[in-house]
């Protein structure tokens, strides 16, 4: 946009056009208190406090010029009264006055109108210290007021306005911020205005009340301290708190947060801005779901188990019989009979040690990141393959960026992405959903893509053939192999016979390949019912993504949603069965975790570790194998139902006891840092790792069994079927001496990392700590009149955005596809693991969204009900080739008939009794009682 | 010489039959002066709730770090001072307090007043950070009214904060 000149008080300078007065004078410096403007939305001008005197130049009516007077100025007409900075986009030569005696006057007098019915009870109120209404008084507000107390209206004090969220009537100041964000980023129209007059407030209109992922951010945008959180209610001040900087882990989004500790206790919890990741927004889960971190039942000291109890013992003892064990099984049979399993959530320095200690010292690669459970499906490589590249920031995306989500739910599965996706749309991109069932964010698609029942492939496919159909072939830079097998196979079918196997019409398809093809930008996001779908979809997907285009720079690629908050770190790291950190693939692959149980029962694997992971609560094979197993050592934050079968139990600090760096989806690493002690004596992750692999250096000789060498020559495609065959050509090469295990300090293990592991090259802690250029990143100055107690500037570093596979060089793209899995199953149901925020996540335990955890239930179509005769309530069963699984009907009229969705996760349902795969086939039947 | 001897001799006989300056503390005690900093209290209203709503103020304002308060939300059943807040946890160390009174101005509800007790010593230091039921004054000595902006004057009981749908 043409920059305009406009003059603020006297100084002149210029600013885009279109921009609003109020942030046009910031951009010069000067600031116009406000209460209801909201840089992250559309202005309303409901509150009146940014009243300014607007001039305009006069023009000559006859040649449309501007009049100038004797000096040769030109004349000013000013607006007969003043105007709402907000609401008034700037034009050439507009003249702004912010501190004439008319605006001061005009000020003042909303401050003491807005006051009037403001009960001034800022001792007792937890926006006392972090008001913009305390603020704005200060500095704009008159002194005193001529207001009688007892004049004011009054309100009972809080009335909830949800489980989590309570308003204070008489404080709120109706600006409307709260309802603005609900109906406008967040899509939940929950919040809304009721009665009129002194009477006017703000009321909830949904059911159960205040139903929304987002309500959390409400109490931060209030300008007041009307909507408090019930989480932090009374239990501090805010100048009392010590904001630690962490990272959030519950989803793989990654947003930067603060914790705010007093005397090593968790106050609550607030974002911390990142335009890159969450901006200045945090979702509930991450903002109310961290009260595990000091939940009474966390592991305090290690235990080992003495015939059917657990005594407490020292880690010097439970380290030395861990690596006795390890070794004796070792020795005895070999690296082979040791395994690894690691939850997604740990840090990658905790990730890389574990795999450094089961490589380098135990000798085995059986190693995974997965339950083992028959739905984990296949490790993701596209989504750090082909993924967003360097310099990617949602945050500058708008016209011209075409989005495509396939197969997922982001509200559930990465609640902030909901918000990043709705913003750009709303900044001109266009968004395309793509599921076969009504999710939220299909609300705010460009057009959605309702696909039929298991038709994902054939959609795939068809956009695919769409774009090899328009030549995109020939535009591909990269290096990449299989583009014949994959015309072949797109071509053997016609666009009407892949739109028909869709179920969509093909006008829409190729409305989306256009669009995919045209835009400057394209983001490909898939999440669990994409990758449910097997390899062969998300295959599909990047080539859709590789043939338009839109891989390898920056704002464009594809972002996979996985379940926990580093799984992409895991993958990235090394912690699976066929690949070294760095993708560099094994020419021996260890058992994945779904072969890891039978082989356990079996007796091939004798001693297990298993960090972080639950297998046991729900998975009836991880029994049997934990309970055949010779030695099982977990490590956890809590005593799990694996932990219950353990022989040693080590207690594992949390994420805010610890530093640590994580990956997010878009593979940016961001380092989290240690907020309060370790609970108890539990001790961080990668330290427990450092130490066992300490002792079992020191006790035995064992020579490195690496046959490869990485780095010195990077390894061929990460890609599906190469890695299933690992025929990849390996320089056989003399190994470097490994490091030694004497990390101090993570820092140690992250630069071990940075100079290790190829794409992770750069990444310290140092760097890490960066917060871009000055000036460009960070807040102004006077900035605080929006975010006062929003958020927190970040100042503690963004993270680096690690640059995509494919753009390195080092990898090579196969574009053959492979068949669409078989499924022989003759019944006539899909089964839909429904991925869920509050689902049954250990980690959401001691926190306010416990009440709201989801409900076991099996949610069925309207057809699918009415052909059975069901009811919402009744008790239905759902019969797979493997077990059955019964509870409460929930039928749903937005579902597509032929899929039945049962909450995963949730440890009263468990699910993976009756899967067969990462798809399965069900029939329902009606439970007669 | 001998001139002077007697004067000296004068003053000193004179003292002798004067009352003493001194007083036999322990024995006897000092007064002190209306506004006397001494040892902190806990005021309560008339009704004999809590005056402190726990606010943090006189801890904010303490020079010394000395205060320390943990508020907590009143059982609106059963408050323990008037309003939604009040301190679950005050603790005031001696040690560190230099006597200044800035919590007493800081404090909104006048909960906090140094009074005249001056006799603070101890045997340990943890024996130095007086407690709240240390501080507080008994439950009949109360004075004056909650403001009314702790009370709950005139609220409308307004209707719910959901509307039907």
């Amino acid at each position: 946009m043409p920059d305009v000149t406009i003059t603020v008080d006297g100084r002149s300078f210029s600013v885009p056009a279109g921009t609003n007065v109020v942030d046009a004078a910031r951009m010069g410096g000067i600031a116009i208190p406000v209460f209801c403007y909201h840089p992250r939305m559309p202005a309303v001008g409901m509150c009146r406090m940014c009243l300014v005197q607007v001039g305009m130049p006069k023009l000559d009516p006859a040649t449309r010029q501007p009049l100038m007077d004797a000096q040769g100025q030109p004349v000013i007409a000013l607006m007969p009264k003043l105007q709402t900075g907000c609401t008034t986009p700037v034009s050439e030569g507009m003249v702004i006055n912010t501190k004439t005696e008319e605006v001061q006057f005009a000020q003042k007098g909303v401050l003491e109108f807005l006051l009037t019915s403001h009960p001034l009870d800022c001792p007792v109120c937890d926006k006392g210290g972090e008001c913009p209404l305390q603020n704005l008084t200060m500095e704009w507000g008159p002194g005193q007021s001529r207001f009688d107390y007892n004049d004011k209206v009054h309100f009972e004090k809080p009335v909830p306005l949800g489980d989590l969220i309570l308003l204070d009537r008489e404080r709120c100041i109706l600006c409307s911020r709260c309802v603005r964000f609900q109906d406008e980023l967040a899509d939940d129209s929950v919040l809304g205005f009721d009665h009129r007059g002194r009477n006017w407030m703000i009321v909830s209109k949904s059911d159960p009340p205040f139903a929304s992922k987002f309500s959390g951010n409400t109490t931060d945008i209030c300008p007041v301290g009307a909507l408090t959180t019930a989480d932090f209610r009374f239990k501090a001040r805010v100048w009392e708190l010590s904001s630690k900087p962490g990272i959030c882990t519950l989803c793989p989004v990654g947003c930067n947060l603060n914790f705010d500790m007093r005397h090593d206790r968790l106050m609550r919890v607030m974002p911390r801005e990142n335009g890159a990741v969450n901006d200045i927004w945090l979702c509930d889960k991450g903002r109310f779901g961290h009260r595990f971190i000091e939940h009474e039942s966390r592991l305090h000291a290690p235990l080992i188990r003495h015939g059917d109890h657990f005594v407490e013992a020292s880690w010097e003892e439970a380290l030395t019989l861990v690596a006795e064990k390890l070794a004796a099984v070792q020795s005895a049979r070999g690296g082979s009979a040791i395994a690894g399993l690691a939850a997604p959530r740990l840090s990658n320095e905790d990730l890389y040690l574990f795999q450094r200690l089961f490589r380098e010292q135990l000798g085995s690669n059986n190693l995974d990141h997965h339950l083992g459970s028959p739905d984990d499906g296949d490790h993701d490589d596209l989504g750090g393959l082909l993924a967003v590249g360097k310099g990617t920031n949602l945050m500058e995306l708008g016209a011209g960026t075409t989005v495509l989500v396939f197969g997922a739910d982001p509200e559930e599965e990465a609640p902030l992405y909901l918000l990043r996706l709705r913003a750009l749309v709303q900044r001109g991109a266009q968004l395309f959903v793509a599921n076969q069932r009504a999710t939220k964010l299909e609300r705010s698609a460009t057009q959605a893509l309702r696909y039929s029942v298991g038709g994902e492939l054939a959609l795939a496919r068809a956009l695919v053939r769409e774009l090899l159909e328009r030549g995109a072939a020939e535009r591909i830079k990269l290096k990449h192999s299989g583009l014949d097998a994959l015309r072949k196979q797109v071509l053997a079918q016609t666009p009407e016979q892949l739109a028909a196997a869709a179920g969509i019409a093909h006008e829409q398809i190729v409305a989306l390949a256009t669009a995919l093809l045209e835009a400057e930008h394209g983001l490909i996001m898939y999440g669990a019912e994409a990758r449910s779908a097997g390899l062969a979809l998300i295959e599909t997907l990047g080539a859709l993504a590789v043939l338009s285009g839109n891989v390898g720079k920056p704002n464009s690629g594809m972002i996979a949603l996985l379940p926990g908050g580093n799984s992409r770190g895991a993958l990235d790291l090394g912690v699976r069965p066929d690949a070294r950190p760095g993708y560099v693939l094994m020419p021996q692959r260890g058992l994945p975790a779904q072969q890891l149980w039978s082989a356990a029962r079996d007796g091939h694997v004798r001693a297990l570790w298993i960090a972080g992971l639950d297998p046991a609560a729900c998975l009836p094979d991880a029994r049997e194998a934990l309970t055949a197993a010779e030695f099982v050592v977990v490590q956890e934050l809590f005593m799990s139902e694996t932990a219950r079968m353990a022989d040693v139990v080590l207690p594992a600090a949390s994420v805010a006891e610890r530093d640590g760096t994580y990956t997010n989806a878009e593979r940016r690493v961001q380092r989290s840092r240690a907020a309060r002690a370790p609970h108890g004596q539990s001790r961080p992750d990668w330290q427990i790792f450092q130490d066992v692999a300490q002792m079992l250096a020191d006790m035995m000789v064992l020579p490195h069994p690496r046959v490869e060498a990485e780095g010195a020559k990077p390894a061929k495609a990460a890609k599906g079927a190469k890695t299933a065959k690992g025929q990849n050509e390996q320089v056989v090469t003399r190994p470097p001496e490994p490091p030694r295990w004497d990390y101090l300090t993570p820092d140690e293990v992250a630069a071990e990392i940075a100079e290790r592991v190829p794409s992770y090259g750069g990444v310290t802690y140092e760097a890490l700590a960066a917060t871009g250029n000055p000036g460009v990143w960070g807040r102004q100055a006077n900035e605080a009149v929006f975010y006062d107690g929003t958020s927190y500037e970040n100042t503690e570093g963004i993270g680096i955005a690690l640059p995509s596979l494919i753009s390195t060089g080092r990898f090579t793209l196969s574009l053959s596809p492979r068949p669409a899995p078989v499924v022989k199953d003759e019944r006539p149901l899909l089964l839909l693991a429904q991925p869920l925020a509050y689902g049954g996540d250990p980690l959401l335990r001691g926190s306010l969204l416990e009440r709201q955890l989801a409900q076991p239930a099996i949610v069925i179509s309207q057809s699918d009900a009415e052909k059975l005769n069901i009811q919402n309530g009744d008790r239905v069963r759902i019969v797979s080739a493997v077990g059955e699984l019964s509870a409460a009907a929930r039928v749903h009229a937005d579902l597509p008939p032929g899929l039945v969705m049962v909450p995963a996760g949730l440890p009263g349902l468990c699910l993976s009794r009756i899967q067969t795969g990462p798809r399965t086939r069900v029939s329902l039947v009606k439970v007669v009682v | 010489m001998f001139g002077e001897l007697v004067k000296g001799l004068r003053t000193t006989l004179k003292y002798m039959f004067r009352q003493p300056v001194t007083v036999q503390y322990p024995e006897v005690k000092r007064p002190v002066r209306e506004r006397f900093r001494g040892r902190h209290e806990l005021k309560r209203f008339a009704d004999g709730s809590e005056r402190c709503i726990g606010c943090s103020l006189c801890a904010a304002a303490c020079p010394a770090d000395a205060i320390l308060v943990i508020p907590a939300e009143n059982e609106p059943d059963n408050p323990r001072s008037p309003g939604e807040r009040y301190a679950a946890t005050y603790e005031i160390n001696m040690l560190r307090c230099i006597f200044c009174g800035y919590c007493e101005d800081a404090c909104p509800t006048n909960a906090i007043v140094l009074e005249h007790q001056y006799e603070l010593s101890f045997y340990d230091r943890r024996a130095s950070i007086f407690t709240k039921e240390m501080l507080l004054v008994p439950e009949d000595q109360g004075h004056g009214e909650p403001p009314p902006v702790l009370k709950q004057i005139e609220r409308r009981p307004s209707p719910p904060a959901q509307i039907d749908l």
